[in-house]
């Protein structure tokens, strides 16, 4: 039903489009996705409209990283330039520099934490995150407990031994 | 499903916790943990730690949010996929409108006033109308052209809602019918009149008011937001779409359809929006209901000031092919839309 694809846009679209933006880190490319997604929605009319939509976007996500990896590799063939060098407020530097030590961080955790992680910052629900991950909705908790220490611990110990990762 | 009573040896693992402070442990579940948690202090401290950390890793996960911008208009999404097509249009928006303008400037010139230099000011079609409509008050052949008018109205229309500086009461360059013209007296154009005094004659020809094609469809949902408000309309009738001026200035248009051959447009914004881009202090409820301008309207029904009042917060007008009475009578019954 289109009106409700008209709902779940309006009460999903800036969850998908914080999911999207963990797995791309580029705002706009993942405001892109997220309505390419809906759009795709609109055509496929899929049950399950939310599921199918964070289904698809984390395909899309999965598909542009390689793109970005393909690019990546292109242009650091191209000119070896250090991406760091550019000027910013204070503020923003710092806000950047927790950013990437977050997203580093979480590139340290399994796909599937890091999968079920996402999915419950984007608002899904424990029987939602077993839908989509395929994993039992008794281990949901778990692998959340999992995901977090994780994390927590990851970005405490790159604190702790990585300043000269922020400063250099 | 696990047993945590008294006496019990084991502990809860962290999963449980974990669902448990996420609120999604069933019920039945959640009453044996919480009444193993009133026996066990080591449970009782792992769940704080637990919570310590979950509220760290949320944290640290919030610090990687993306700004969050507005969804673009869902109707939108459908026609294109791709984002934002509204900002590749804009400049189209603009040079029509301004094409319009200088259209109706033209159209409305009078010719023992107007120098062909004078119709080609543009941004001054409507108010160079009402200037006119001052100056020469009979003006009584205007149904002739009333067809060419209404037909390009609508941009016109969007002309006056897109321009940071227009002042909300040109925007009624839509909504005057020639008997308006001939009774805009003097008096009727006194500074900051409440109310749009301008506009084309004979709408009651006119079987629709496409005012605001360029204008994006938003859904009601957006339109509140915009708003910050429930859209207002008018109870009963059917609402064909909802449409956002592209400039983004906060203004919304409801379209509803009081048959299958009048289009009734309730523009609306935040009076709070209209307070920052309107200098001329003329929009007040308390002008609007004046029982001086009550009076003046009854002496001259086509005084233009009842086709704008305030609902709520959001400072409403209507645009439709009736009559200014009948408009007048649908602007009264206009309420938030349910």
């Amino acid at each position: 039903m289109p009106d409700d694809i008209a709902d779940v846009y309006r009460s999903t679209y800036p969850a998908l489009v914080r999911f999207l933006y963990r797995k791309v880190w580029d705002a706009e490319r993942a405001e892109d996705l997220a309505q390419e997604a809906f759009a795709r929605a609109l055509v496929h009319r899929p049950e399950n409209t939310r599921g199918w939509l964070f289904v698809v976007a984390a395909n899309m996500a999965r598909d542009e990283a390689r793109r970005a990896a393909r690019e990546k590799r292109h242009l650091t063939l191209l000119k070896s330039e250090p991406d760091a060098v550019r000027s910013a407020p204070e503020d923003e530097i710092d806000a950047d520099t927790q950013r990437t030590r977050v997203r580093a961080v979480l590139d340290l955790l399994t796909p599937r934490d890091r999968e079920a992680l996402l999915l419950w910052d984007a608002g899904m629900s424990y029987d939602e995150i077993a839908a989509q991950t395929g994993l039992a909705r008794g281990a949901i908790g778990t692998t959340l407990a999992r995901a977090r220490r994780r994390l927590v611990e990851a970005y405490d110990a790159g604190l702790e031994g990585g300043q000269h990762v922020a400063r250099g | 499903m696990q047993d945590w009573k008294e006496g019990n040896m084991s502990h809860v693992d962290e999963g449980t916790l974990h669902a448990y402070l996420d609120g999604e442990l069933p019920s039945d579940e959640r009453t044996a943990l919480e009444a193993h948690l009133g026996q066990c202090a080591t449970c009782r401290q792992t769940l704080t730690e637990q919570r310590v950390l979950l509220e760290r890793a949320s944290a640290l996960l919030g610090s990687t949010r993306p700004l969050e911008r507005p969804a673009p208009p869902f109707e939108q999404l459908r026609r294109a996929p791709q984002r934002s097509p509204w900002h590749v249009r804009m400049p189209f928006a603009w040079a029509a409108s301004i094409a319009v303008a200088l259209g109706i400037g033209y159209l409305f010139r009078s010719p023992e006033q107007l120098t062909p230099n004078a119709a080609l000011t543009p941004p001054a079609g409507p108010v160079a109308l009402r200037e006119r409509a001052k100056a020469s008050p009979v003006r009584q052949r205007q149904s002739a052209r009333a067809d060419k008018v209404v037909r390009s109205e609508g941009t016109a229309s969007t002309d006056s809602y897109i321009g940071p500086q227009s002042r909300v009461r040109d925007v009624g360059a839509v909504a005057m019918n020639s008997s308006q013209l001939r009774n805009a007296t003097p008096a009727a154009a006194e500074p900051a009149p409440s109310v749009i005094v301008s506009g084309a004659p004979a709408l009651g020809a006119v079987r629709r008011m496409p005012v605001t094609t360029q204008w994006p469809v938003i859904s009601r949902g957006t339109a509140a937001s915009l708003l910050g408000a429930d859209p207002v309309g008018l109870p009963g009738l059917s609402t064909r779409r909802i449409q956002r001026n592209p400039t983004g200035d906060g203004t919304v248009v409801v379209e509803q359809t009081l048959d299958s051959a009048t289009v009734i447009q309730i523009f609306q914004r935040p009076a709070t929006a209209l307070a920052s881009t309107d200098s001329s202090a003329a929009f007040t409820p308390r002008m609007l209901f004046d029982e001086r301008d009550r009076a003046a309207r009854e002496r001259a029904p086509a005084r233009l000031d009842r086709l704008a009042r305030f609902v709520g917060r959001l400072r409403v007008e209507i645009a439709g092919p009736l009559s200014l009475d009948s408009l007048n009578r649908l602007l009264e019954q206009v309420e938030p839309l349910p």
